[in-house]
């Protein structure tokens, strides 16, 4: 299949199309419109599902429901849409439903403007919502992964019938880069052990999230938790570039990350020895590999789009207190001059 | 207490002692004679499209204002609420306490203002999308309340500033970017909606009949309980309706606006899919009900005697 240039946002409805997504539910936001007007122009033509809800408490509650059906589901929204998304993605989880929800994150707090950010870590990765809860969180940094991971969010969301979160941002949402279309469309079918179909073979079948009684919804809790540490034992994934033998090591996800690789190859021309660890998962986030790495006794630099969110799971990951940030906001990307004083800072 | 008019009949003037002008502040605004309404603009730089429909609605409020402090009414006692949308960027533009709220929680935040400082007099200016799509429950419940606020919709029927998607009051077959074939679903007729509501105002205007709009703004800023102005509002960009709007907007003359019946039967004569039907403007509805800030369980404004009716309070429980 040949490449062919696109932006990041047609990118999510082209793995959504591929991955067998049947149900879109959105509400307009910049910068995640694109994902809705993808959606509105190519699933009616296929049979599929759209709509344009009324508010994003309305998008995810449809998903909701049509999640409850088995079926395959998307949304997409930015930063105060994702905050009132919230409310949903906790009854998802609680009720244990698969979906799928693209965040192109955008500058806060509040409604901050539509630059981009990556200030959703700690709402997406460390659930959001009321309750004890994890949303899987993918993070591409191209345009390729932003179809590829959403293919795979699909698979993950199915496999442990849990939310998938894409967390991107205004820049991967935009950006055009060549993308290589997947090979096949997939086809599902709908699991019929625990969705309800509206038939006599799904009748039993109950999608709740309450439980009355305390001893039963501790238990639920148990196996909530069971599920999120299987996840973390199995489904890591990270991508490293140059650690071999790097005294200071970058960490960064998604479009942060395409400059730190930029920062490793500059340093490296300066005989500095500087790697990159960028996690494509961030629940589960890679703890043990950063660990294994910390223990070589080499320096961190977390390189994020935030107050330094995932700083606090390097040090809580490696045990190492003293991991540097660089970091910028309010719509601003980092500057690889930054990140190279920071490096000679540390070195 | 507040809301007391004053004896020219100028509106809404309180006598309390907190609506007088602070020194030094904003004394030029209540003591000058004439008020040229540019002195209500500010140097923010304006960046809505040229021939958008919201120029005459800051135009038509900025006249009202400067109308109100040359009657006396101070203004500083005026302040406007918006939401999330192209409208709401008038917040920016107009020169005067402003709160630039959420995405459809422009009625949440003036219920709050207006309930914490009943002196003020609270205009919010809220669009289609966010009043009647991501914000419908509060303004069902703004109605049902009759609150003492006033809303002026920026009704142009589509999502500007996201550029291009249908609304709740976007025509049935509206091709817009997030429905490449049209929309499937009929409009809504707010007016219709707000009379069952509860709504004590109903009003409907149209941004190439300014002086019509002028007097519907006042109109409804002076009412007192929820007044709502539905305002054909055009979207040069997204959805030029000037054409039919032009061809088709009349305004109603003789009718009998405290008619529950009457204003249903004119909200019901467009229902804003008919492109061929003709458009009503003016005043539909008006009529008096207990407000909720005067329902609302009293307070005592004065600090002092609040901290002694907490402790008398508080020793009733020992």
């Amino acid at each position: 299949m040949p490449a062919q240039l696109i932006a990041g946002n047609s990118a999510v409805i082209i793995g959504a199309m591929y991955a067998g997504c049947d149900c879109f539910f959105g509400y307009p936001i910049t910068p995640a419109s694109e994902i809705l007007h993808e959606a509105s122009k190519y699933f009616p033509m296929v049979g599929r599902k759209f709509v344009q809800a009324e508010s994003e408490e309305a998008a995810i509650n449809m998903v909701y429901g049509a999640a409850s059906t088995g079926h395959r589901v998307l949304t997409a929204s930015s930063g105060p849409g994702m905050s009132l998304k919230q409310e949903g993605i906790t009854y998802i989880a609680g009720a244990e439903l698969p979906c799928v929800i693209v965040d192109i994150n955008r500058a806060g707090p509040g409604l901050g403007n539509i630059g981009p950010e990556q200030s959703d870590y700690n709402q997406v990765v460390k659930g959001g919502g009321n309750g004890c809860y994890n949303n899987l969180v993918l993070a591409p940094n191209s345009v390729q992964e932003m179809c590829d991971l959403t293919m795979k969010a699909f698979d993950l969301a199915f496999k442990y019938r849990n939310p998938v979160v894409i967390l991107a941002d205004g820049v991967l949402g935009h950006m055009v880069e060549a993308l290589k279309f997947p090979d096949e469309a997939y086809t599902p079918s709908i699991d019929t052990t625990w969705a309800v179909c509206g038939n006599h073979e799904t009748r039993p079948n109950l999608v709740t999230s309450i439980e009355l009684d305390f001893s039963k919804m501790e238990k639920h809790n148990f196996k909530l938790q069971d599920k999120y540490q299987k996840i973390r034992e199995n489904e890591v994934q990270f991508e490293t570039y140059m650690i071999g033998d790097a005294e200071i090591v970058l960490v960064s996800f998604g479009i942060s990350s395409r400059i730190a690789k930029s920062v490793v190859d500059a340093a490296r021309k300066e005989g500095l020895k500087v790697g990159l660890f960028r996690p494509i998962t961030l629940f589960p986030f890679p703890s043990k590999e950063l660990k294994a790495l910390a223990d070589t006794g080499c320096k961190f630099i977390s390189i994020e789009m935030n107050n330094g969110m995932m700083r606090e799971d390097i040090r809580l990951a490696t045990g190492c207190a003293n991991v540097d940030l660089v970091c910028r906001y309010g719509g601003r990307l980092i500057e690889l001059e930054d990140i190279m004083k920071k490096i000679k800072e540390v070195a | 207490m507040n809301g007391s008019k004053s004896p020219s009949g100028s509106p809404g003037v309180s006598s309390s002692p907190s609506t007088t002008a602070r020194p030094g502040t904003s004394a030029s605004l209540a003591t000058s004679p004439n008020m040229n309404p540019r002195e209500l603009g500010t140097y923010t730089k304006n960046t809505w499209c040229p021939g958008c429909g919201n120029f005459s609605i800051l135009s038509a409020i900025q006249t009202v204002l400067a109308s109100m402090h040359d009657e006396g009414y101070p203004l500083e006692n005026v302040v406007i609420v918006s939401g999330i949308g192209c409208h709401a960027k008038i917040s920016d533009y107009l020169n005067i306490n402003s709160f630039y709220s959420l995405h459809g929680r422009t009625l949440p935040v003036a219920t709050g203002i207006k309930l914490a400082n009943p002196d003020l007099k609270v205009i919010c200016f809220s669009g289609d999308g966010d009043s009647l799509a991501e914000g419908l429950d509060h303004l069902i419940f703004a109605a049902k309340r009759n609150l003492d606020i006033t809303l002026i919709l920026h009704d142009n029927r589509v999502y500007g500033l996201t550029t291009g998607q249908y609304t709740p009051t976007s025509p049935l077959g509206f091709k817009g970017k997030s429905t490449p074939m049209g929309t499937e679903e009929l409009p809504m007729n707010p007016i219709e909606l707000m009379l069952v509501s509860g709504a004590t105002y109903l009003a409907r205007g149209y941004t190439h009949g300014i002086d019509l709009l002028r007097k519907l703004f006042r109109d409804a800023i002076m009412h007192k309980g929820f007044s709502f102005v539905d305002t054909l509002q055009v979207c040069v960009t997204y959805f030029n309706m000037y054409e039919t709007y032009n061809k088709r907007v009349y305004e109603v003359q003789g009718n009998d606006a405290s008619s529950f019946d009457e204003a249903m039967k004119i909200a019901r004569s467009w229902d804003y899919n008919n492109m061929e039907a003709p458009i009503p403007l003016g005043k539909f509805y008006d009529i008096d009900k207990p407000r909720f800030d005067q329902v609302f369980p009293g307070y005592e404004p004065h600090p002092v005697d609040r901290d002694a009716k907490i402790r008398e309070v508080l020793d009733s429980l020992i």
